[in-house]
């Protein structure tokens, strides 16, 4: 399978601006250089999505811009939709940008007019956009807005209308900057929606998705980024990230009365009866296995009513991947 | 080339539609353009019309012209960086720019509808003056006239691509039009003859394209001089607009490369 988007080495440095106070005091002084990205790598394979989650200042709208191309990396490599983006031009046509800011329009113009203009910008045939607006408008459902100013539409209007923007020349990759950022509950439930249902399994586009909600990183992706400091320190499924850094696993069994001392390959967190049954919270090293456990129980002459595995969280996975990063500098 | 063209059709119909939205801004903006001939007007009848430089046109017309044009040539000067600027502040520079259409032609665009708007206003101008002010304009050296319109329009574009660089890039403080706005009006025989200037400054505005355009429009238009005889200045107006609308498109050029390398393109 091609990859969608492909970041090799990513270097970008930016320079502090000087105050006119500190330009007068230290007229010959070095402005200070802030990195933003720090060789940063990234694999996003076609018709996934993946959120990108950094602490603030970690490099994540840094990285979109430069996938974009609207800012230059220093050293590095971006390849998007298979051409690399000092080829600016045919990205472009790889890629739509949705922008968390709700300015991004001309607000005395309709939505409509909007995205006519846009139509034009992002090569939409002549003829064939009014079509393709009535299709986008339908498809982010504001038809029934769609001719009213933009200055009355609503948050979550605003968003499906940035998106319907993305969308005009339906390019195959999707970059997202904290989309749901000023949405509510409802509006946001529904964009995750648009997002996994409509966007990637009806339509297969990829979507590379900056958040700081990871409980949205957590329902929309195939996969997750953490990116801290510039770097991306992991990357994989939702479960492989919230196991980064747990040294045990832990299960909750609940056992039939038993009364017995039971030893097996776990050390026992918790274990208490009550109400006729018996409660027991397990840790395990990671190669233990489930099978492993049971037939130990089983075989101390306990008789299993329920089990499951207590999955880590994705917040403590982030906070532990954000903290050895610091551990490290 | 058609697919650009749309594109300009669009950004004038963008700003068309936002200009028509303050309708009575738009309406104040001409009734404002009558009285200022009406002003014009008066203050004409106090200048002797054997004035060094009128060569016998009179003084209101002399006038008109300049006042129509000098809008025109500053609307030239400012929209593009007043554009640019403006999108930068209300956010929807980022969006043009993620799009397909190359920055050029964005920036380009940006001043299309006023490039329009302020045609607009010299034919109204030259509309009040003919009906209210018995103004008689000779369209005898059309040609000659489209051509000098032409070359302003391009000369005063590489003007303007310049100094929407320079806000690209610096964000504020642009020497073009600091230097060119004051400029234009001393030395570009806009409200007053070059022959009142001290001999020594006249040659100034020989490096100024209004001066040379202003020359073709009154020579065409009041003086109906044709083809030939405005020949010598349509060529220097030819050379200004070779050497300015080029500097401008690589200066806007090396400016938006900048602007990405230091990550400050849609800034401000």
């Amino acid at each position: 399978m091609v990859n969608a988007i492909e970041a090799v080495g990513l270097v970008k440095t930016f320079v502090k601006a000087r105050s006119l106070r500190e330009i007068f005091v230290h007229p010959f002084g070095k402005p200070e250089i802030i990195p933003a990205l720090r060789g940063a790598e990234l694999v996003v394979r076609q018709g996934e999505i993946v959120s990108l989650l950094g602490p603030n200042g970690a490099g994540k709208t840094t990285l979109l811009k430069i996938l974009s191309c609207l800012v230059l990396p220093d050293a590095g490599r971006a390849i998007v939709g298979g051409d690399d983006t000092i080829h600016e031009n045919r990205v472009k046509r790889h890629i739509g940008l949705v922008h968390s800011d709700e300015r991004s329009f001309y607000w005395r113009l309709s939505g409509r007019e909007n995205l006519r203009f846009f139509a034009r910008l992002y090569d939409v045939p002549y003829r064939k956009t009014e079509a393709r607006l009535a299709e986008l408008l339908e498809r982010v459902d504001l038809q029934a807005a769609a001719d009213r100013p933009f200055s009355g539409y609503s948050s979550g209007m605003k968003q499906r209308m940035a998106i319907a923007r993305a969308l005009l020349h339906d390019p195959p990759i999707l970059l997202m900057d904290e989309p749901t950022r000023s949405l509510d509950p409802l509006s946001a439930l529904a964009l995750r929606d648009f997002i996994t249902g409509r966007l990637r399994d009806a339509h297969g586009k990829t979507v590379l998705l900056a958040t700081h909600d990871l409980r949205e990183a957590e329902v929309v992706s195939d996969r997750v980024a953490i990116l801290v400091r510039g770097r991306v320190r992991q990357i994989g499924t939702v479960l492989e990230v919230r196991r980064w850094g747990v040294r045990e696993r832990v299960f909750r069994i609940e056992l039939e009365p038993h009364e017995g001392p039971l030893a097996g390959p776990y050390r026992a967190i918790e274990d208490a009866a009550e109400a006729g049954v018996r409660r027991l919270v397990l840790a395990v090293e990671p190669e233990v296995s489930l099978h492993d456990v049971l037939a130990a129980l089983v075989g101390a002459g306990a008789r299993v009513r329920t089990c499951s595995e207590e999955q880590p969280d994705l917040e403590q996975a982030f906070s532990r991947i954000v903290g050895a990063e610091a551990d490290e500098r | 080339m058609t697919r650009h063209l749309l594109k300009l059709w669009a950004f004038v119909q963008r700003d068309f539609l936002s200009e028509i939205s303050y309708r009575l801004a738009f309406l104040m903006q001409v009734g404002g353009m009558f009285f200022s001939l009406l002003a014009f007007y008066f203050m004409a009848g106090m200048i002797d019309p054997k004035s060094a430089g009128l060569n016998g046109v009179p003084p209101f017309d002399w006038l008109l012209v300049g006042l129509a044009f000098q809008y025109y040539f500053s609307t030239a000067l400012y929209s593009f960086s007043s554009r640019i600027r403006n999108e930068q502040v209300i956010g929807t520079l980022e969006a043009m720019l993620v799009s397909p259409t190359p920055t050029s032609i964005v920036i380009f665009s940006s001043a299309a509808w006023d490039f329009t708007y302020g045609a607009i206003r010299v034919l109204l101008y030259m509309l009040f003056a003919t009906l209210f002010f018995h103004v008689r304009l000779d369209l005898g050296s059309a040609l000659a006239l489209a051509l000098g319109i032409v070359l302003t329009l391009l000369s005063s574009a590489g003007l303007g691509i310049l100094s929407a660089s320079f806000i690209l890039y610096f964000k504020r403080g642009d020497p073009i039009n600091f230097l060119l706005s004051g400029a234009t009006t001393f030395l570009g025989s806009v409200f007053f003859p070059v022959e009142q200037l001290p001999a020594w400054v006249r040659p100034a505005s020989d490096y100024l394209p209004i001066f040379w355009s202003l020359r073709i429009v009154r020579g065409a238009l009041l003086k109906g001089q044709d083809f030939a005889q405005l020949q010598g200045d349509l060529v220097r107006l030819a050379l200004l607009t070779i050497v300015l609308l080029p500097l401008g498109l690589v200066c806007s050029r090396y400016a938006i490369r900048k602007a990405k390398q230091d990550g400050s393109l849609i800034a401000y």
